[in-house]
């Protein structure tokens, strides 16, 4: 890995300091700015596979939603009798004390970051055979499956959907919620920003790279494939699922296919914020999941009720204009500022030629 | 290199820019406007009965703004609300009660359409101690979370169906019944399957068929190829305007015959308009009906709300419009009795609130939820090609006889 430029510095510094002072600037904007975070570390973790190792998955939503019923349950499971708390009817309440709220969710992230990762490996070990289109429908039906077997599972509530534990009463500053979870998802999206760069400076960025232009090749190179491919979802899934429990905590209630396994919003904005920004490169999911979130809670309350169509239009202009995502239509205009030289003379000459 | 960082630079000036001056946040009170804020379903597959709600909240506005608004502190006051599209998802709705109340600065809550929606706001204004009055989210388990600040105008969903078993019952001459049950995945229905339970131990019957629907459901087939063969003495469905349409539309195709069908959502699904006599003898549990004898000032009787709301919106008002009404009422009257604008004196009022609207009596019991107002039972009855809602339960509000048992599909016209 390289050593980290000066300028790069600068810019990464700045960008921590306004993470780190953005809830106190913009304090009525918490709750929209935690959302942001998580969206960037779904974006930039589902441009691993979509982007890097060329495999389209529909599937990380899976791994969202298990992080997020993971978390909620850990947290009410190890104080608490689980099954008593999501009985539907809840005639009885549980209070957690401050101490066991932090615990819970503490253990519960942990949980819900290695428990999909675990998953990943074993299903990555059944279906990263699939190629191409086979494998987004395959994980399409991970997802949409996943939402349906959860509301029939009674101890996390079923259809009745999951209420977690509420942040702790003693804590009386309204304000302290959401800047727990500003906070903790900030840190999320820290580590993942880290963990991706660290990749795109790696060898394994390559090895990914060369199973998305030619996977046969790769093969023939030499290149366990197979392992790479089941490991770069796990890496995937390693952070969906920490997203995910972050979010079950945030929202306050999870509903099996409407938050949980989502497939429909969440699932398919991971896939659109990746390709908007551009898929590939390390700022395109950043700035793809920015805009995005930016777009949609500016615009979609002006045009109540149209929403949907206007997110439409904008997935076909991208899709239209912007093929390659704003970092590549950057890249191809302005080219020299992404590094690569061109020899006007010799491109001259090769036109004059013909 | 340099002109990225420039560009990135500002790039992200500008965000903040535009965050910090739309932050400036509004007033709880504007001028002469109460503002209430509200997240409802206009689009996804809640959008027809959250547009129900809307047309409810908005009747309601338009008309207490016409006959001199709310007075406080001496001084008459104009409701306003803002309206966003919640999609039919609890995570979206979950955001935007935190948005409605923390960038628009709105300090009271309407409620959203489905217990599942309400479910996922109700920790939010509870968290801002925002007060919320509600009138579409029924699930028993919202009023035993301990929240003091969600008033819903609605009987619990639990008590939706449990006086059809008890009718059935009745009708078999006291001997326990034979139940077949359908229920969506969703709180709501969920909570309506508890109802029947506890009427089923109660009366010692016996549920032979406990079937669970996936949401949207456009097919039961399965179930009622299952009641088919089993003969129930009772079938129940629960899974909002689509389990109601469905499982009409599919009896009707596969001539199940069965003695008893009890069911939810009928009015606002328009049974008796879409399916005419295909929906007839069908039971159906309704928070309101037209004919119901309560009374007040704005909307004068029930029958004169149904007319009223006709000729506004072209369509007769399903029990959730009226109740969507009734929880403005419920607002001005709390308003003008803690005759301020203080968050907790409102709440304080709310909590002791009795009246009468023209939808029912409201008094809140210590969970929130409204213990004044009985649920009714109306079964749809035809004459000739026209289909009506007919009151058939509790007694002091019938208007016709229960028509047990339906008839079989071969004896049918």
């Amino acid at each position: 890995m390289t050593a980290i430029k000066q300028k790069d510095l600068i810019l990464y510094s700045g960008l921590i300091i306004l993470g780190l002072v953005a809830p106190f600037l913009f304090s009525a904007f918490k709750v929209q700015l935690t959302y942001l975070c998580v969206l960037i570390v779904l974006a930039m973790t589902w441009n691993l596979q979509g982007g890097e190792m060329g495999y389209n998955s529909f599937g990380n939503i899976l791994f969202y939603g298990l992080g997020m019923y993971l978390t909620a349950s850990v947290q009410v499971g190890m104080f608490f009798p689980l099954a008593e708390w999501t009985e539907s009817g809840g005639e009885k309440t549980f209070v957690h004390t401050t101490a066991q709220y932090f615990q819970g969710i503490g253990v519960g992230l942990l949980v819900a970051a290695i428990v999909p990762t675990i998953v990943a490996g074993a299903i990555g070990y059944a279906i990263l055979g699939l190629r191409g289109h086979y494998f987004a429908i395959c994980t399409l039906g991970l997802g949409i499956a996943a939402g349906e077997i959860a509301g029939g599972i009674e101890i996390i509530g079923a259809g009745q959907g999951f209420t977690t534990p509420p942040f702790p009463a003693e804590i009386v500053d309204p304000e302290a919620r959401g800047q727990f979870f500003y906070f903790l998802s900030f840190l999320v999206l820290v580590l993942a920003f880290v963990f991706v760069k660290y990749i795109y400076g790696s060898r394994f960025r390559l090895i990914l790279n060369a199973i998305r232009d030619n996977e046969d090749k790769a093969e023939a190179m030499g290149i366990q494939t197979m392992k790479y491919k089941i490991v770069g979802w796990m890496c995937s899934a390693f952070f969906c699922g920490l997203a995910g429990g972050i979010m079950g905590g945030l929202i306050g209630y999870i509903d099996s296919t409407d938050v949980a396994f989502d497939g429909r919003e969440m699932g398919v904005f991971m896939v659109l914020m990746a390709i908007l920004g551009g898929k590939g490169t390390l700022w395109g999911p950043i700035i793809g999941a920015t805009l995005f979130h930016f777009f949609k809670e500016g615009l979609w309350t002006f045009i109540l009720g149209w929403q949907y169509v206007a997110l439409g239009v904008l997935i076909v202009v991208i899709v239209v204009y912007f093929p390659e995502g704003l970092m590549g239509w950057l890249r191809e205009k302005y080219p020299e500022r992404f590094g690569e030289v061109i020899d006007e003379k010799d491109r001259k000459a090769q036109v004059e030629l013909k | 290199m340099n002109k990225l960082v420039k560009l990135f630079t500002i790039f992200i000036s500008a965000i903040s820019l535009t965050l910090a001056s739309i932050s400036s946040s509004f007033a709880k009170v504007e001028g002469e406007y109460i503002v209430l804020g509200s997240a409802i379903s206009l689009t996804g597959k809640y959008s027809s009965n959250g547009v129900h709600t809307q047309n409810g909240y908005n009747m309601a506005v338009e008309r207490i703004n016409k006959m001199g608004g709310v007075n406080v502190g001496g001084k008459s006051y104009k409701f306003e609300i803002i309206y966003y599209d919640d999609e039919s998802n609890p995570k979206r709705a979950a955001q935007l009660a935190e948005r409605l109340i923390k960038q628009d600065g709105v300090h009271y809550m309407l409620g959203p359409y489905s217990s599942g929606l309400t479910k996922a706001i109700a920790p939010v204004t509870e968290k801002y101690k925002i007060p919320m009055v509600e009138a579409n989210g029924a699930s028993r388990s919202l009023f035993t979370k301990g929240y003091k600040y969600l008033f819903a105008v609605l009987s619990p969903a639990n008590q939706y169906l449990e006086v059809a078993i008890d009718l059935a019952v009745e009708k078999n001459g006291g001997k326990p019944v034979r139940i077949a049950q359908a229920f969506e995945q969703d709180a709501f229905s969920q909570d309506v399957r508890l109802g029947i339970l506890d009427a089923a131990k109660r009366t010692g019957s016996e549920i032979i068929i406990d079937d669970k629907l996936p949401k949207e459901l456009n097919d039961m087939a399965a179930t009622l190829a299952k009641v088919k063969a089993t003969k129930p003495d009772v079938l129940v469905v629960s899974g909002h305007t689509k389990g109601a349409l469905t499982a009409i539309r599919q009896i009707a195709e596969m001539k199940v015959d069965v003695p008893m069908l009890a069911m939810t959502h009928c009015d606002a699904a328009k049974l008796s308009k879409q399916h005419g006599k295909k929906s007839e003898y069908a039971l159906c549990a309704s928070q309101w009906h037209k004919n119901l004898s309560y009374k007040d000032k704005f909307f004068g009787s029930g029958k004169k709300y149904d007319k009223d709301f006709k000729k506004e919106f072209g369509y007769a008002p399903p029990y959730q419009s009226a109740e969507s009404s009734a929880a403005l009422l419920v607002f001005k009257d709390a308003f003008e009795r803690a005759n301020s604008f203080d968050r907790d004196k409102v709440r304080d009022a709310l909590k002791t609130t009795e009246m009468q609207t023209f939808y029912g009596n409201i008094k809140f019991g210590p969970g929130g939820q409204n213990t004044a107002k009985p649920m009714i039972l109306f079964q749809v009855r035809c004459k000739g090609d026209v289909c009506e809602n007919k009151v058939v339960a509790p007694t002091k509000w019938a208007s016709d006889k229960f028509y047990h048992p339906i008839p079989k599909w071969s004896e049918r016209s």
